[in-house]
Parts: structure tokens; sequence; C-alpha cells
């Protein structure tokens, strides 16, 4: 039985575990940022400041501090436990994506193509107060062609693997801002990439129905995961050889009202066959992010319909294997 | 050079034409030394081309006349509509040229009969004899039409008979090549994205195998001939039929802005509408075509095609007949003529339909004063009227012909006197017993669907209203009874399909009850299967009965586009999804050529047969799963091999991340267990209130 979270009143935007796993962090489109105990979905507090819908959140790997990320133009860095506001760095356009480096370091976050401003990824580095005092981010990199849609940190924290709204996926330097390397797989918009739990791996889910595997430091194509609807987000499973992937279409592209309730899925696929072998039904609109736990033994939904949804494996998704 | 010069010479000679050579006085001041060898090759070639050109169009001796055309049977009248039969005449035969001459010979006032015609080139006069021939003016006129050279040459036949040359053999290949399939796969056409692509699968169980696939081959939809022999595309400017093991292109009909066809159930014609063109002297809206030889056979009017095909054929294609105010026409085939002439009055006609087993029509006529509503059976071509049944208070009737003309039902919804409401009856006319008797079955409630068995005597309904729409089957029985054998209740259903074959069928919820189908056995009632397509659009049975495909039309619901295929029991085999997937159309097959006794003597040796098919199956299928295996443990071999690159990369890079994190060692989630701190925390769980009172 799922432990069903209702904290949000608008569509879910982004999910994060800490990486211990027992915390997590929900954001949406109603400007809130929650924190629950993932253990029984109790909610722990909220981080309260942002006036716009939160696009994105993080948490660094010492459960320390909490970077997110608003169409309000702001990044804003608060105290995990206290909730407290560390910090605001005001921006021009809506901040989309953001994250610790591995270190817990050095932050670093996207803003949007918006109102003549250009997408840029900036990177702060926190060990130095004054680049926050200042807003003064010590690299600055411009996207100048497609926008950045969604982006993870590389394994140590030297660049940034960023996804874009072209369907390319692009390594960004974070000392120079050179872009390292460059994969043209998928053909439409990245909706959100995530690295698997040691950073090796990467999965982006894309508009083009499909979810691509690829190797954080080469890029490499790897595997690639199909569906016949618009994937909005894919995780890798920590101890397993499975991925999971939520989707669907935003509510304005649906012209039919569904009589079925609970007909938006999470689905299963086999990491190495590619293929699909369990489907999770549940959410009353499109699925907008999912995630493993660290452990491997739970994953979460956020949805279209403001519910996040966290499932317990029984113990058959541990024995299942498909003949080979 | 020898040449050009002579020809000069004679162009000289033509009156009319302008001197081609250079005038007398004339200096050519560029020395032919000058020239490069390559330039003077040029000029020559040049100047030998351009007088090709002019050759050709010369006028040639016998040129004038091989341009004329003789009309005859052209109407005769008098200077009165004289102008106006010269306007009909010029619309007609505009179509193939310029006329630019035309002769009226008369005698005794009015014209006599024939007329001539002359076209800008011998090209157009020879359109002009090709279509034109055989053109129903009216009733009584009909054109005949020749060139008036032929009339020169039929007059010279020389007394020796020369044996025709033969014209080269177009050969299409095996017509019939599908059907030789060896597994007996049947093939289905599919459209999809949006459009764009056409292909043609043949249908195997475990995966549709392709067996053509073409981008842009129809720009709308596309229609199997009624035998499967030709697939007909549509387009702007016409249609085209294609076929044979290569679809090669066999016929095209240009017909501009075509938007619906209808075939003989022969194959031979191939009636298209346009809404386009239709003119009043030249109807053209609908068109008959020869399918063999490419020839327009006869164009019609048409005021609206809301009830497409408005020419039904007759089953063996004999005929084909259409209806209009209070009149039934009845056309034969091959000469496009009404048959006997005339067509037939019936007040108040209101539909008709072929029998699908004999060339017989069923039409009905709404209540005239003190007559009675009528359905009729008449029988072509001798008319007879085979039986006439005489029915009260109609509203309103529907003609449902079972697939071998065995029976017909007449759906009649009356409004009984004394009453408001309407009631309906089934009257089920016995076609093959003595006189055709009828019997009735009353229904109570409105009727949402109505099938014959196909090879049977079964009919299946729908009936009653949303949610409550319940499922009945009859059996008409010999003996002059008509059984009700079983009623299933509150069904989603609002469509029935039976296979082809009989015995089979599927009660599908189509579009708005959300794709529910039930898959019945009638030999016994029992609902095989229940299962969904979620927002299923189309279901289609494949002409043997084996399968049968629900599908999500892009057309009807932008999303989930797919053909999904079962088995006739309703197991699910396959599930296709295209992108933007539109229509899939079995290719019907042509009746067997094997004899009932033939069929019989297979049916007893089933079990002989089935063994080595079950081999078979079972061989293929573990084939199948033998593949698949075999791809599953490459992939995971290759995965692995990744994986262990990335660990080892990983492994080498552990120094590193203990830097980054301050010593702290994170790559396990229980690496650093010291660190951890035991908490006890405390969850509300329930609560139980007891009343003291009731524990005494």
């Amino acid at each position: 039985k799922p432990i069903l979270l209702q904290g949000h009143e608008r569509s879910i935007t982004q999910i994060k575990y800490n990486r211990e796993g027992d915390l997590l962090f929900s954001v949406a489109k109603d400007t809130v940022t929650n924190v629950w105990y993932s253990v029984n979905g109790e909610r722990l507090g909220t981080y309260n400041g942002h006036t716009g819908a939160v696009w994105c959140v993080d948490v660094d790997w010492d459960t320390k501090n909490v970077l997110t990320g608003s169409a309000d133009n702001s990044c804003r860095l608060w105290d995990c436990e206290t909730g407290k506001q560390l910090a605001l760095l005001e921006t021009s356009s809506a901040v989309r994506t953001c994250g610790f480096d591995f270190s817990g370091n050095i932050i670093m976050f996207s803003t949007d193509k918006q109102m003549g401003y250009q997408c840029f990824l900036n990177y702060f580095d926190l060990r130095d107060p004054q680049q926050i005092e200042d807003n003064n981010p010590y690299l600055s990199v411009p996207c100048s062609e497609s926008k950045i849609t969604s982006a993870v940190w590389g394994p140590l924290g030297e660049f940034v693997i960023a996804g874009h709204e072209s369907g390319e996926i692009k390594q960004f330097s974070a000392k120079s801002g050179e872009i390292l390397k460059t994969a043209k797989e998928h053909t439409k918009q990245i909706n959100d990439i995530q690295s698997s739990v040691d950073l090796t791996m990467v999965i982006s889910a894309s508009k083009d129905c499909t979810a691509k595997l690829f190797d954080s430091a080469t890029l490499e194509h790897i595997k690639t995961f199909k569906t016949e609807r618009p994937v909005n987000s894919s995780s890798i499973s920590p101890i397993m050889d499975h991925v999971v992937m939520g989707g669907g279409q935003e509510a304005m592209e649906v012209t039919t009202t569904s009589t079925r309730i609970g007909k938006f899925e999470a689905r299963f696929f086999h990491a190495a066959y590619e293929e699909e072998f369990g489907r999770v039904k549940g959410h009353f609109g499109p699925i907008n992010c999912v995630s493993f736990h660290p452990d491997g033994k739970s994953y979460s939904s956020g949805g279209e319909d403001g519910y996040v949804r966290i499932h317990y494996f029984d113990p058959h998704y541990f024995d299942f294997e498909l003949e080979a | 050079m020898q040449d050009t010069e002579n020809m000069a010479a004679e162009l000289e000679f033509e009156e009319d034409e302008p001197p081609f050579s250079d005038p007398e006085d004339f200096v050519d001041d560029i020395d032919d030394e000058d020239l490069t060898a390559q330039e003077q090759v040029l000029t020559v070639r040049f100047s030998c081309q351009l007088l090709e050109d002019v050759l050709r169009e010369r006028p040639l001796e016998a040129d004038g006349i091989d341009s004329v055309v003789v009309v005859d049977n052209v109407p005769q009248v008098g200077p009165e509509r004289l102008e106006k039969l010269k306007n009909v005449i010029h619309k007609i035969f505009s179509k193939f040229g310029k006329i630019t001459n035309e002769f009226y010979p008369e005698a005794a006032g009015t014209t006599k009969g024939y007329i001539f015609l002359e076209y800008a080139s011998p090209n157009q006069a020879l359109e002009a004899v090709k279509n034109a021939d055989g053109y129903k003016l009216d009733k009584q006129h009909t054109f005949r039409i020749n060139l008036f050279t032929d009339f020169d040459k039929y007059m010279n036949i020389s007394d020796q008979w020369e044996t025709p040359e033969k014209q080269p053999f177009k050969d299409f290949g095996n017509m019939r090549h599908w059907l030789e399939d060896p597994d007996c796969r049947d093939q289905y056409s599919v459209i999809y994205e949006s459009g764009e692509r056409t292909a043609i699968f043949s249908n195997d169980p475990k995966e549709p195998m392709l067996a053509e696939e073409r981008s842009r081959w129809t720009e709308t939809y596309v229609r199997w001939s009624p035998k499967g022999t030709y697939l007909a595309t549509f387009h702007q400017r016409g249609i085209a039929l294609w076929g044979g093991e290569k679809f090669k292109q066999i016929q095209r009909f240009s017909h501009q802005g075509v938007s619906l066809i209808d075939f003989s159930p022969c194959e031979r014609y191939v009636v298209t509408f346009s809404p386009l063109m239709d003119t009043k002297e030249d109807p053209q809206a609908i068109i008959i075509w020869d399918i063999l030889t490419g020839q327009k056979k006869r164009g019609f009017h048409c005021e609206s095609s809301a009830h497409w095909p408005i020419f039904k054929w007759s089953q063996d294609g004999k005929f084909f007949a259409r209806m209009t105010q209070d009149t039934l026409s009845i056309y034969e085939t091959p000469s496009m003529g009404l048959l006997d002439k005339k067509s037939l009055k019936i007040n108040g006609i209101k539909d008709f339909s072929w029998s699908p087993g004999d060339n017989i029509i069923a039409f009905w006529v709404p209540e005239d004063k003190d007559i009675p509503a009528r359905v009729t059976l008449m029988q072509f071509p001798s008319r007879l009227e085979i039986r006439v049944r005489n029915l009260f208070n109609v509203v309103d009737c529907k003609l449902h012909w079972q697939r071998q003309g065995d029976y017909l039902c007449v759906k009649v919804d009356r409004t009984p006197r004394g009453t408001q409401g309407v009631v309906t009856n089934f009257e089920i006319f016995r076609m093959r017993e003595k006189q055709v008797p009828v019997d009735v079955v009353e229904m109570k409630e409105s009727i949402i669907a109505f099938a014959w068995e196909p090879n049977g005597s079964k009919f299946a309904v729908l009936h009653g209203e949303s949610p409550r729409i319940n499922a009945s089957f009859y059996h008409v029985k010999s003996n002059g009874k008509i059984d009700l054998i079983k009623m299933f209740d509150k069904q989603q259903a609002n469509s029935i399909f039976w296979s082809p074959q009989g015995q089979f069928l599927v009660l599908a919820g189509l579009r708005s009850m959300n794709g529910a189908l039930a898959f019945v056995d009638t030999s016994d009632c029992t609902i095989m299967n229940f299962a969904e397509h979620y927002m299923a659009s189309d279901v289609e049975w494949d002409p043997t009965g084996r399968y049968v495909v629900t599908s999500v039309s892009w057309w009807s619901h932008k999303v989930d586009n797919a053909y999904w295929l079962w088995t006739f029991q309703g197991r699910l085999l396959q599930k296709n999804n295209k992108d933007r997937f539109c229509q899939l159309l079995w290719r019907p097959c042509p009746p067997s050529l094997l004899g009932q006794e033939q069929i019989k003597a297979i049916k007893k040796d089933l079990k002989k047969y089935s063994k080595i098919f079950e081999q078979k199956d079972r061989l293929s299928q573990s084939k199948a799963s033998k593949e698949l295996v075999d791809k599953r443990r490459l992939m995971m071999e290759e995965y692995r091999r990744y994986r262990d690159n990335a660990i080892q990369l990983y492994n080498q890079q552990r120094d590193l991340r203990l830097q980054l994190r301050g010593g702290a060692d994170t790559d396990e989630l229980d690496s650093n267990v010291e660190d951890w701190e035991e908490e006890t925390i405390e969850f509300f769980i329930n609560e139980e209130i007891i009343l003291l009172g009731d524990l005494e």
C-alpha cells in the first residue's frame, strides 16, 4: 500500500531524497517546499520564502543545506534542520534546475530563457561568502542555443551534465564553463536528468517518449527505453538493474476527460533488456517526477495532481527475473 | 549536311511558309575557319535540331482531314433548337481538344442527324473517337464517332486478310500472389503518421510482417476491392489501383477531387464520386469505369453523397441501381444502359437494397392515404414481384439482408394506433422457402444495433438504453419458429461484429463506451472473454474469422493510437503502437475455390491436419523464445561488461571522493556506522475507544 503525501495544492515539480534516504523533499507550483520522513510520510517541515512556483530542489550530501530554485527569479539556500533561509540569490529569469556538487561546496543553477534574458548556467563556491553576498557567481556560462531544462553534477564535481530543450545533453566544465562533451540522441526536449547513486550513469527522460541511459564520464549512449507517452522523469535503481519512468501529458494537452480513475502509471523497465516488466497505477494525472529511495527498497512519485506517493516494494519485486 | 540542304530547298516551295533559308543578299560574316571545330559541330547540330522541330510542325498533305470526326446519331432538330444543340455538342466535344470547325448538314429544315467536327490536331480527333464513341446523349441518341479518314479506310479495305499485330502483354505478375502464402497469412493495410505512410503487413500471430510500405501512397485513405485483388488509393486528380506481388500500379482513373469510391462485387467496375465535377449537360459527379480496360463507361449526376454508395450493385455485378425521387433506376452492364430502357416509377420509395445472394431488390414505401406501407421483393431482370408485405402505422423501416441472402430482416418502427410511443418489430423474410413466409419478432425496447450471422441463421440485437443495454441472440429455425437463445443484460456495447465465418462475434462499446469488448461463442451463447481496448474506435475481423483487430484511430482520438490483435476467443496477441495510426483494413479473400464436398472432406480430416499445424506452431514458438532468450543474454553480457568498467573507474576514484567529503566514507549507505545516531521516534498508530459501560 502506498503512502500518500498531501502537502501541496498544485502540481509537484520535483522530489528528492537525501543521501541517506530518511528524508524526502518535495516542491511544487504552489510555492511550497516541504520535507517529509520517508519512513511513514510524516511532514517534518516547510521552507517558507518563495513567491513563485518552485521548480527544483536539492540537498547536500550531509543533509545540512537545502537549495531551491523558483519562478520568482531566485535561488535560495536554506538550513535543512531549522528551515532558516541562509542566502537569496536573485536572477533575471526563473531558475529551472539546481544542485550541490559531490562535496557540497559548490552549487549550480540554470536560469530560463525569458523576457529577453538568455539561459545561464551559474556556479557559486559556498566556501567564499563574498560570492553569495555580492550575488556574483565565479562562473556564469551563457547558453545561446537551446535552453537548459534539467541538469545534474558529474561524479567528482568537475562538470555538470545538462539536458536541453533541443534534446541534446552536454557536459559543462565547472572550472572553465566550456562544453566538454555532447550527446545528440533525443529528438525532443529533455524533461529530467537523474544520476545513478554512484554517479557513474545518468538517465534522461524526454518528450520524445523515450528515456536513455548514458555513461556520465563519456556521455556514451548505453540504453534506450521506449514508451508511447512523453516521459517526464526517470530514475535508476541503486540495487537492481531496473529503471522507473513516469510520464503522461500536461493537463492542457489532454482534450478528453478520462473517466478512468488513477490511470497514470509509473513504468518499470529492465535496464539491460530494455523491456517493460511492471506498472504501478495510482496518480490522477501525469507523473512529473519519480525517484528511487537510496536503498532501492522503495520509490516515490510526484504528480500533476499535487500528490506524492511513496511505494514500498513487496518481496516479489526483488525476486522477479526475466528469462535469460 | 547534304540532307539539310535538300530539305531547305523543299521548304522554299511551300507557298505560305516564310522562307527558311537566308535571304539572297545575306552575307555571312563569320568565317567558318574562325570557328573552332567544336563550335562548327555545334552550329551544325543546332541547325539540324531546329529544322527537325520545324519539319515536325509542317503541314502535311492529308492533315486537315485527319483532324475531322464524323458524329452520328445526333438529334435531328429544327432551326429553333439548333443553337442549343450546337452548345451541347460543343461542351461535350471540347473536352478532347480545340474545335476549329463544325458543320451541321441539313435537309428539309432539320439537321440530318450527323455532323462533322474539326479539331486543331489529329491527336485530339483520336481522343474524341476513343472517348465519346458510345456516349449516350439521351434515351434515343447514342453517339457514334469515327475519324473521317476511317471512312476512307473502311471503304478501301483490302480483300486480303492481314493478321492484326499482337499488343505487348502487360504482365502485372500474379494478382493473387498474397493468397499463396505458405503460412496462410492474411494481409492488411495500415495507414499511419496521420496519412503520411501506408503499409501492407502480413498477419502473423507473433509479429506483423511488413510486405510493402510507401510514403504518401494515398492522400486520404485506402480501399480494398471486394475480392482483395486491388488496393485503391486516393489522390487529388483521381484514384489509382495497385496490385500483384509488388503492388505495381495496375490502373489509374482521372476524376478531379474524387472523395468516395465503390467497387462492383465482380471487381469488373469501379464507381467514383467527386463533388467538384458536375455540369448540367455533362454529368461527371459519378463516373463508372471499366477496371480492366481503364475506360470511362458512363457519367452520372449526383445531388448529394449523403448515402454512399448511391449506386447499389447486384451480387453478380450484372445490374446496378439507384433511387431518386419516386423512381428506381436499374442499369445493366456492360452496356450501362437502363434495363428495358426505362426506370421504375415507385411513388414514395424510401429505401431499397439488393439481396447479397440473388438478383432481388427489396424496397419499401411508406403509408399513402389509405394504402398501408409496403415492403416489396422484386426479381430482376424479370421485374416479378415475388413478395409484398403490408405494414401498418409505420414510422420507419430498415432493411438488413443476411450475408448469403437467405433471410431479410426488415426492422419496422411503428406507432400502434392509440399509443404515443414507438415500438419495433423485426419482420423476418425466409427467402429460401416457398412463397417467402414472414415471421415477426416483437422487441420491447429501442434497438441500438442489429446484425445477421454470416453463413448462418442467427442474429444478434443490442437493445435498451444506456446504461441498461442488453444483448439478445435469436435463432431462425427451419420449423417456422424464431427462438430467443440467450440474453445478456447490462452490457457495455453499442456495436456488433460477427466473424465473417459465423458462430463467433464481438460486442464492442466503441468510442464513448471506452472500448469494452465481449467475445461470444453463439453456438452455446457463452461469453468467452471480457476485455478492453481503451478508447477503441474500430473493430475488424480478418476474412478467415481467426483474428480480430481493435484499434484506436488518430482520426477519432489523438492519443494512444494503436491496433491490437486478438484471437477469435478474445486472447490478446499483440499490441502494435503506430505513431498517429489512422486506419487498418483487412485484405478481403476471393470466395474459396473448393466445392462444398471438398470442404466437408477437409473438415472431417481436420484432426490429421491439425497435428501437422500444431507441430509447426510449437517449433516456431520455441524458436521465438529461444531467439528472445539469446538476445537477452547478449544484452546482459554487454551491460555487465560496461558496468564492470564503470565500477573499476569508480573504485579508482575512491580517494578523490574521500577528499571531497573531508574524509567521510559515503560510498555505501552503511559505510560509516559510527556516525549514526540512534533515535527513537514515537508514531501515533491507532486510537481505540472502549466505553467502560460495555465492559460489564
